[in-house]
């Protein structure tokens, strides 16, 4: 492994052994251990975000991204529903669409039930009461 | 409103009183909405039984007959809501509704109307099994009960509704039981009046006293079906405020507001 500090070598770190080890495998571990002790930052690969903030409370911290508007909230503004982030106005709209959609087929499959309800009312009268009338 | 525990005597009770408070105007549209089905009930079975075995030569008469009594159904559902509303409200608030009695979600009377075509369909159906007519009368009771409940169309919903009163069937039999012999003696009462409206009618001048003796003889057929009618009329705004009733007094009972009047009732005494 790499030893920091005092060895020879220009850059003030001795080359580490290349025993078992690939040539990309041993450049990210020197790299690695390089950046850990000389200040760097703590993921190397990872790009630094600019802090985000809610876009209806400037002063909050961005917690989660509404997956419909892509629009940064804050914890109070953001609502989870079946498992994904949305703002209030983009889950009033989907709220809305699956009520109206519910309510279609509520009223098409009532109507129907009722109409065909009411045509065999007449037409079981009709039977029935010949069956009973012929009994007499 | 909600006096007693829950009891067929208490339900009945306080039914009576809520008829009383919205007889008028609320019992003549019930009245209103109900006549022309009932009529139309009266006119298809006593051609039934005039044509008796040759009925099924008369098929398309009768389904005429059958589709115009169909149409009156349909009124007399909407009668039977606007009166199980104004009864519902006359209990929440002890006095005769005003014109919020008339305001019946369009689902609300979609979800009644097609539960109650389903219970006069089966029994209808099953006309020739006197018990199967007598369930789906106390299913046609808690429908109309629990009618105001469903206020989204759905297929299930009002069967569930229904479903949620099945621990206090009891009562819902006892009902029944009762009104069987209400009925009875509603149509007794309505033979007797025109009885008497024939007696005092022949004291007038110039009437034609023999003619309305036959038409109101208890041999002719088509009046003794108005007289069963008549009674069902009559007996019609008592069941349906039953029911009301024992709706909302199960309800109440389930969400506390009995307590709650109850202790309201002790502050105040």
């Amino acid at each position: 492994m790499a030893v920091i500090g005092g060895g020879k070598g220009s850059a003030g770190y001795a080359a580490p052994s290349m025993e078992g080890r690939t040539p990309s495998s041993a450049r990210r571990e020197i790299a690695g251990a390089g950046r850990t002790r000389a200040s760097a930052p703590p993921y190397p690969y990872t790009r630094r975000m600019p802090p985000r903030y809610c876009v209806f409370h400037a002063d909050r911290a961005a917690f989660a991204v509404c997956m419909s508007c892509a629009k940064t909230l804050c914890q109070e503004c953001a609502t989870q529903w079946d498992g994904i982030w949305h703002c209030a106005a983009c889950l009033a709209t989907k709220r809305g669409a699956v009520k109206r959609e519910s309510h279609a087929a509520g009223w098409i499959f009532v109507t129907v039930a009722s109409l065909l309800c009411l045509f065999l009312s007449a037409k079981f009268m009709v039977w029935s009461g010949a069956l009973l009338a012929g009994l007499r | 409103m909600i006096r007693a525990p829950l009891s067929t005597t208490s339900v009945l009770d306080e039914a009576a009183d809520s008829v009383r408070t919205v007889a008028s105007p609320w019992a003549a549209v019930l009245i209103l909405t109900s006549l022309p089905y009932r009529f139309a009930q009266v006119v298809f079975t006593e051609r039934l039984l005039r044509l008796g075995a040759d009925a099924s030569r008369y098929v398309n008469y009768l389904s005429f007959l059958a589709t115009l009594s169909m149409f009156a159904f349909v009124l007399s559902r909407w009668g039977r809501l606007v009166f199980a509303r104004a009864v519902r409200l006359a209990i929440e608030n002890g006095e005769s509704p005003g014109r919020e009695a008339w305001h019946i979600k369009p689902a609300v009377f979609l979800n009644y109307l097609y539960m109650s075509a389903f219970t006069e369909l089966v029994s209808i159906a099953t006309m020739v099994t006197c018990l199967a007519s007598v369930c789906c009368t106390m299913l046609a009771g808690l429908a109309i009960g629990t009618a105001e409940l469903n206020d989204h169309p759905s297929i299930v919903a009002p069967f569930r509704s229904v479903a949620k009163y099945r621990k206090t069937f009891r009562i819902v039999i006892a009902l029944m039981l009762v009104f069987g012999c209400a009925l009875a003696v509603a149509a007794i009462n309505v033979g007797v009046a025109f009885g008497i409206g024939l007696w005092l009618a022949k004291s007038i001048q110039g009437w034609d006293a023999a003619r309305w003796t036959l038409l109101l003889d208890s041999n002719n057929r088509r009046f003794m079906l108005v007289i069963i009618a008549g009674a069902v009329i009559a007996v019609e705004p008592f069941w349906i405020a039953a029911h009301v009733t024992f709706v909302r007094k199960t309800g109440a009972e389930q969400t506390g507001d009995d307590l709650r009047a109850w202790f309201e009732e002790l502050r105040d005494a």
